[in-house]
């Protein structure tokens, strides 16, 4: 009876560990896999296999390329109760899918080439198209300058020589020293109406254009950019390669951006690697000036050989007007390779998330086409579409400022340290119009003025008159701006009749600027203090109040010692 | 008896002056800072003021989240080490180019995190430059003798050790002149200080 019992428990005990012998192997199969299986296919075309092709699953950061063969291999989750769509996306190719489940060895994808040539006749869809689905998105862009620079006001006063009322020979016009000419404004002020077919080729007509029903830098304008090549022949030196309305699945139309996975029956989308590339910009935000004939400007006066290089826009006869993209990349250019700004792009900083955003969003699309079409993604791999540039917010962190002082017989010595905090790019940036002013101020403890020894003053167009009008001329101080100036000598004239950069102080990307003064102290004993303000002005006094814009200073920091 | 009664008049005597004691080494008062919604966040410190160092907390964290540094204002001693953990959804790129301490970690992802000791007094800036609404700024005090004032804008220094004498009472907020009080301990801890700012250029910790 016992020996039963105990053989009863041997076998037991013998089934037991045969049994957990059984499973642990498999348990431990399953942690070295990471509880992942795969999927494989190839990515082929009409001419062969696809290489280099971009696969992942939809929505999420890492992909794989397609090797020589078109063949990928993508890791999936192991259990998945439904099949798992797998895009893949290439440069010159419209995206497409395949839905698989997980272990599908033969989820192949087919790719499409997209259209050769160009379609001069295409006309652009209207932004509010685009928010019947992005509406989040649309909203931000409308918001943002990008969306009104056809009808921005300043633009067309500076055009047609009016002021703000509409009063016609109102200071300076580029029509009214080139009756004869239309300009290259249209180029990026209104670009759907310059490309279409029998367009506008001024501003002013751009806005009664039956080719624009809307205004400024448009969604389907920019979506429609294959690539931007560089060129001599435009005032930005690059140029936009469009590619327009491609009949490839009933209506839908083509648009590039940035995703390889988006693959839906509205948008035929297609990969494109110079959506997220500085030079992407560089089409609008570069601007030179080719003077005629042979005239040339003497450039080693204003700029470092290293500088000049670095803006790659041509010999002495060329005027840099507004080199936002070269100072970008001479920047880069610059860095050494793991410095930790290496890499960084204008939409990294331009088309960020902003508090207002938040919470932050997974999906680029909104109300029913995300329950149809939505692709969920990490935030990080989202770029609201506000363009920021200009703004307050911008404004008053791209600059840093800090003093020290030091107090010996009699004598106050103050240091202004100004750094380029946040600017990818010199600061001010864009139109020469802006400028930055240091206005430094040193007294006595009862707030006497006191003598200025030594340092920089500001110049007389910041302007003569009271400091609480905004007028900062021939105090203790610096501008920071590019100055263009015409043959007869007079500066800050507007870039058409620019025959030189007269001076650019402008401050460098994470560059820090000192500024030295003395002051002479009356009281030994007194405690004198110092203050330093940093201003940003949009424009130059004298031309805002003959043109009757409203001028509104803008302080980034303020400093006191 | 008598032996009992002294001793137990004698531990009450102990236990009411050390309570004072304790209770009379901080330094209270208010601030009300003219312009300002909230009257948190403006430190208060005594400039010059040396004495016996307590152990202090060496180790800080600095958080990212919701495109926020917090807190916005972070005080900590001469030597300190901060963390700088990304817990939010997006790339930071947490840097200063201020001179008290220059560093930049580049951008880094949701989960990561970097250290930094900061080991010469006075004021840094934080910036992330991905993100230019996100701003903070860390205040490295070369003595212990600080306290933030909180959203009514009261503060309290805990001055135990200081030596009596006349001290200066400085202010600092990134939207509010500097000021300064003088004070004579212990006479000013029995009284609330109240000290009025108003908007304008901030200056330096430490001149």
């Amino acid at each position: 009876m016992r020996k039963t019992f105990f053989f009863t428990k041997s076998v037991y005990f013998i089934v037991v560990l045969a049994a957990t012998q059984l499973i642990m192997p498999m348990r431990s199969w399953s942690s070295q896999k990471k509880n992942v299986s795969v999927i494989r296919g190839v990515v082929a075309s009409q001419y062969g296999m696809v290489k280099d092709a971009r696969v992942r699953i939809a929505g999420s950061k890492d992909f794989t390329l397609t090797d020589i063969n078109g063949r990928f291999t993508v890791e999936t989750p192991l259990f998945s109760g439904r099949p798992i769509k797998i895009t893949a996306g290439k440069d010159g190719w419209f995206n497409n899918s395949v839905n698989a489940i997980p272990g599908n060895f033969d989820a192949n994808i087919m790719l499409y080439p997209i259209p050769a040539n160009d379609n001069p006749d295409y006309r652009f869809i209207s932004p509010a198209v685009c928010a019947r689905c992005h509406n989040t998105l649309a909203k931000y862009w409308d918001k943002s300058k990008m969306a009104h620079t056809t009808s921005n006001i300043k633009v067309l006063n500076m055009y047609k020589g009016t002021d703000a009322t509409g009063q016609k020979l109102a200071g300076p016009g580029f029509k009214i020293d080139n009756p004869g000419q239309d300009g290259s404004c249209v180029s990026c002020h209104a670009p759907s109406a310059a490309v279409s077919r029998g367009g506008a080729t001024d501003i002013e007509s751009a806005l009664w254009s039956p080719k624009t029903e809307w205004d400024g830098v448009s969604c389907d304008f920019c979506h429609k950019i294959r690539k931007v090549i560089k060129t001599r022949n435009t005032p930005s030196l690059f140029k936009p390669l469009m590619r327009r309305q491609t009949p490839y699945q009933g209506n839908s139309i083509l648009i590039f951006g940035p995703y390889d996975d988006v693959v839906n029956p509205v948008m035929s989308a297609s990969h494109s690697p110079i959506f997220d590339k500085g030079n992407y910009c560089a089409t609008c935000h570069s601007q030179v000036k080719k003077l005629d004939g042979k005239t040339t400007w003497d450039r080693n006066k204003v700029y470092s050989d290293a500088e000049w290089k670095g803006f790659d826009i041509g010999d002495d006869s060329v005027i840099p007007v507004q080199t936002t993209y070269q100072e970008w990349k001479s920047w880069q250019t610059g860095l050494a390779p793991g410095d930790s700004n290496k890499g960084k792009k204008c939409q990294d900083c331009h088309m960020s998330w902003r508090k207002a955003m938040l919470p932050y969003d997974n999906y680029i699309i909104d109300g029913q086409a995300r329950n149809m079409w939505g692709t969920k993604r990490d935030p990080g791999n989202i770029r609201p579409h506000q363009f920021d540039g200009g703004t307050k917010i911008q404004l008053k962190t791209a600059l840093s400022m800090e003093m020290e002082g030091k107090i010996n017989d009699g004598i106050l010595d103050i240091n202004v340290f100004i750094t380029n905090t946040n600017g990818g790019h010199w600061v001010p940036t864009g139109d020469p119009a802006r400028s930055v002013m240091l206005v430094l101020s040193a007294t006595d403890s009862k707030g006497r003025p006191l003598k200025k020894l030594k340092g920089e003053e500001l110049p007389a167009w910041t302007g003569v008159g009271k400091i609480e009008n905004g007028d900062y001329a021939g105090l203790p101080g610096k501008i920071f701006s590019k100055v263009l100036k015409d043959g007869k000598g007079n500066i800050n004239v507007p870039f058409w009749r620019a025959t030189a950069v007269a001076r650019d102080t402008r401050i460098r990307p994470k560059t820090t600027v000192t500024l030295k003064y003395r002051f002479k102290i009356e009281d030994p004993d007194d405690e004198p203090m110092a203050e330093a303000k940093l201003i940003y002005r949009p424009f130059m006094k004298s031309l805002a109040q003959i043109k009757k814009w409203e001028s509104k200073d803008i302080l980034i920091t303020e400093s006191a010692w | 008896m008598n032996t009992k009664r002294i001793f137990i008049l004698g531990l009450i005597f102990l236990i009411t002056t050390s309570t004072n004691a304790l209770a009379s080494d901080l330094l209270s008062g208010n601030i009300r800072a003219q312009g300002l919604r909230k009257q948190n966040n403006i430190l208060v410190y005594l400039a010059r003021a040396k004495g016996p160092l307590p152990s202090l907390q060496k180790e800080f964290v600095l958080d990212q989240n919701n495109l926020t540094f917090s807190p916005h204002i972070l005080v900590i001693p001469e030597g300190a080490t901060v963390s700088f953990p990304n817990n939010d959804k997006v790339d930071h790129n947490v840097f200063s180019l201020s001179r008290t301490k220059k560093f930049n970690f580049g951008s880094y992802k949701p989960g990561e995190s970097h250290k930094v000791v900061f080991d010469k007094p006075g004021i840094v800036e934080l910036r992330c430059d991905l993100h230019s609404e996100m701003l903070s700024y860390i205040l490295v005090m070369k003595s212990p003798y600080y306290a933030l004032t909180d959203k009514k804008g009261n503060f309290f220094i805990d001055v135990t050790g200081l030596a009596p004498g006349k001290y200066i009472l400085k202010t600092w907020h990134e939207k509010l002149k500097n000021s300064k009080v003088s004070v004579k301990l212990p006479a000013a801890l029995k009284s609330k200080l109240a000290i009025k700012l108003k908007r304008g250029a901030p200056g330096v910790l430490y001149k």
